[in-house]
C-alpha cells in the first residue's frame, strides 16, 4: 500500500530524515519509535504531504505522492498532528465532521451522510456522549478520543498519528492503544503512530498479531550515517 | 438463533443515526439564513433610523410627499452617509475574522498588518505636502499606503515559499511603530490649518460621502466576499493548524495569499473613504462567535452584517450626541460595542 525509497528530508543543515526505506501493507498497527530529534514527525509528515521530501520517492498505491490530487490523497491518508488546538474552541461533532473536509466541494455544506459518518466515529472510539460537548470542557484523553475519530470520519485506508499517547497517564495510555488495535481490527485500517517509548510500543506489537492478516515485520532502520545522531528506527 | 437477528441490528442502528441527527445539514442552513434575515432586519431598521435622524429636521415621509429640501438631506448626504458607514464596518468585520482565521490568533484585526498604518502614513505625509486642499488625493495616496504596507509586510514575513503567521504579526506591528513615528514627524512639518481635517480622518469621519464611494465600496466589497466565500471550505481546515490543513489536501500558501491580499486591499479601500475606525474588525467576529456559531461560513455574511450595523449605530451617535460638533466614530464603536461584548463574555462562562 505504502512504499518508502531512499526518502530524505532535512531542516536547514541537518538531516532529519535520511535514506529511509519501507513498505506498509493493509491492516497493520506499527509503532514508530526513536529518541526525541530522530525524525519520527518529519517521516509523518513526509507521508502525510506535509512536507515533501528532498531525495527518494514515496509511493501509495503504487503511485508517486506527487501524483496525486491533493484532495484524493487526503482521502484514503489521514494525519492526525501532535497537538491540534484551534485557536476556538468546538464542539465534538463540528471537530469531527470536520475529518470529512476532502469530500466537499468547494461552496458545498456537509451533508446528513457526512454526519452520520461523524457520528460512526465518535461511536468506534466510545466518546458518542461528547458529541455536544466543547474541546475545552473535555479532559486530555477524551480530546485524543475526539481528533481519532475526526481522522476516521473520512473513513482513511491509511492512518498517521504523531505522538498520540503523549500527556497520558499509564492507564490511559493502555486503554487508548487498546482502541487503536480494536480499530485496527474493526475497519482493516493501517495506523502508523509516532511514540519515543518502546514500553508503550509493545501493544502495538501484540495488535500487529491480533489483527491475524499475516503481515511481515518491517524493520526500517537508518541506512549510512544521520547526521544530527544515531536515531534507530524500529516497528519493535 | 442466539444471537440478534440482522434485520433488528440495521433498525437500531437507523434508529441511532436519527437521534444523531440532530446536528444535521438543513439544520445548519436553516440556522444562517435566520441569523441573516435577522441581523438584515436589523441593518435596515439601523439604516432607517440614521438617515431620518440628524441635525436638520428631514424625515422619509417629507421627503416621499414633495419636499424638495428633505429629500436633498436625505438622499444627498444622510442615504449615503449610512450606507457607507455600513460598508465600512462590513468591511471591517469581514477583514478582522478573515485574518483570525488565517493567523489563528483571537487578537487578530485588520489593522494588526500595518493596512491602517500604511494608510494613515500616506495620508498624513500627503498633508504634510500641502495636498490636503486638493479633493481625492488624501483617500487616493491613503489606499496607495494600505496596499504598500500590506506587500511590505508579505514579503517580509515570507522565505522560502513560506509565509509564516508569526512572522507576519511581528512585521505588522513593527511596521506599525514605525509608521506611527512617520505620521508624529508628518505631524509636526504640517501647517496648523490643514492638521485639523487630518486629524478628523485619524479619528475616522463619514463626512462628506458621496454615492460614487458607495458605489465603489460596494464593488469591492462583494468581490472580496465571493473571493472569501470561495475559498472559505480551505480557511476552515485552518482552526487545527497549517500541517492539518496541508494534510487535508488544502493549498495553504495559495489560501494564504488570496485570504490575505483580499481582506487586505478591500480594508485599504474602506480605511481611506473613512479613516481609522477601531474595534469593529476585532470585535465584532467575537460577538458572532458567541451569539452563532465559530464555523466560517456563518461568520462570514453574519460578520459583515454585524459590522455593519455596528458602525452605522456608532456614526448616528457620532453625529447627533453633540450638535455642535462631530464626535469620532471610534469611540463610539467602542462604547457601543464593548458593553455588549463583555456581557456576553461573562454570560458565556
Amino acid at each position: 500500500m505504502l512504499e518508502l525509497r531512499d526518502v530524505s528530508f532535512g531542516y536547514e543543515s541537518t538531516e532529519a530524515v535520511d535514506r529511509i526505506t519501507a513498505s506498509f501493507g493493509a491492516t497493520q498497527l506499527i509503532a514508530l519509535t526513536g529518541p526525541n530529534g530522530s525524525g519520527k514527525s518529519t517521516l509523518l509528515k513526509l507521508i502525510a504531504r506535509v512536507l515533501a521530501p528532498h531525495a527518494g520517492e514515496i509511493a501509495f498505491d503504487g503511485k508517486r505522492l506527487r501524483d496525486w490530487p491533493a484532495k484524493e490523497y487526503a482521502k484514503q491518508v489521514a494525519y492526525l498532528p501532535q497537538d491540534p488546538d484551534p485557536a476556538f474552541s468546538m464542539r465534538a461533532i463540528d471537530v469531527v465532521v470536520s475529518g470529512r473536509a476532502p469530500f466537499l466541494g468547494r461552496f458545498a455544506w456537509e451533508r446528513d451522510s457526512d454526519y452520520d459518518e461523524a457520528a460512526q466515529a465518535l461511536a468506534l472510539c466510545d466518546v458518542s456522549h461528547l458529541r455536544d460537548r466543547y474541546l475545552d470542557e473535555m479532559s486530555g484523553g477524551e480530546r485524543k478520543r475526539v481528533f481519532l475519530a475526526r481522522v476516521l470520519a473520512a473513513r482513511p485506508r491509511l492512518i498517521l498519528l504523531d505522538e498520540p499517547l503523549a500527556s497520558l497517564d499509564i492507564s490511559h495510555v493502555q486503554q487508548f492503544s487498546a482502541l487503536l488495535r480494536d480499530i485496527v481490527n474493526r475497519t482493516g485500517v493501517t495506523v502508523l503512530y509516532a511514540t519515543p517509548d518502546l514500553n508503550w510500543a509493545a501493544p502495538a506489537r501484540a495488535g500487529h498479531r491480533c489483527g491475524g492478516t499475516g503481515q511481515t515485520q518491517q524493520a526500517f532502520e537508518h541506512r549510512g550515517s544521520c547526521a544530527q545522531n544515531q536515531g534507530r528506527w524500529d516497528d519493535r | 438463533m442466539t444471537s440478534t437477528p440482522p434485520e433488528r441490528t440495521r433498525l437500531s442502528a437507523r434508529c441511532a443515526d436519527a437521534t444523531l441527527r440532530s446536528v444535521s445539514s438543513a439544520r445548519q442552513q436553516q440556522r444562517l439564513v435566520g441569523a441573516v434575515a435577522l441581523l438584515a432586519l436589523l441593518l435596515v431598521i439601523a439604516l432607517l433610523l440614521a438617515s431620518s435622524a440628524g441635525a436638520t429636521n428631514a424625515s422619509w415621509r417629507a421627503a416621499m410627499s414633495g419636499d424638495v429640501t428633505a429629500r436633498a438631506i436625505l438622499l444627498g448626504i444622510r442615504l449615503p452617509r449610512a450606507l457607507l458607514a455600513a460598508l465600512v464596518g462590513a468591511t471591517l468585520a469581514v477583514a478582522g475574522v478573515t485574518f483570525q482565521t488565517l493567523l489563528r490568533n483571537p487578537l487578530a484585526d485588520p489593522f494588526i498588518l500595518g493596512v491602517s498604518g500604511g494608510a494613515a502614513c500616506g495620508a498624513s505625509i500627503a498633508t504634510a505636502a500641502g495636498l490636503a486642499r486638493l479633493p481625492g488625493v488624501v483617500p487616493l495616496i491613503a489606499f496607495a499606503g494600505a496596499c504598500g504596507a500590506t506587500g511590505a509586510v508579505f514579503l517580509l514575513a515570507r522565505r522560502r515559499e513560506y509565509t509564516d503567521p508569526t512572522r507576519l504579526l511581528l512585521s505588522g506591528l513593527v511596521l506599525n511603530a514605525f509608521f506611527s513615528a512617520v505620521i508624529l514627524i508628518s505631524f509636526g512639518v504640517s501647517r496648523q490649518s490643514d492638521l485639523t481635517a487630518a486629524l478628523r480622518w485619524m479619528m475616522g469621519t463619514l463626512f462628506g460621502a458621496t454615492w460614487s464611494d458607495v458605489i465603489l465600496l460596494t464593488i469591492l466589497l462583494v468581490i472580496a466576499i465571493a473571493t472569501l466565500a470561495s475559498i472559505g471550505n480551505d480557511l476552515r481546515m485552518f482552526s487545527f493548524g497549517e500541517d492539518d490543513a496541508k494534510s487535508r489536501g488544502v493549498n495553504v500558501e495559495r489560501v494564504k495569499l488570496i485570504g490575505f491580499i483580499t481582506a487586505s486591499i478591500v480594508t485599504g479601500a474602506a480605511v481611506s473613504v473613512s479613516g481609522i475606525i477601531g474595534f469593529v474588525g476585532l470585535l465584532v467576529p467575537h460577538l458572532i462567535r458567541m451569539m452563532w456559531r465559530r464555523d466560517f461560513r456563518f461568520l462570514l455574511p453574519l460578520c459583515a452584517l454585524g459590522g455593519a450595523i455596528l458602525v452605522v449605530l456608532a456614526d448616528l451617535l457620532s453625529r447627533t450626541v453633540v450638535t455642535s460638533s462631530e464626535l469620532p466614530i471610534g469611540a463610539f464603536t467602542a462604547v457601543l460595542g464593548v458593553p455588549f461584548f463583555l456581557s456576553l463574555l461573562r454570560r458565556n462562562r
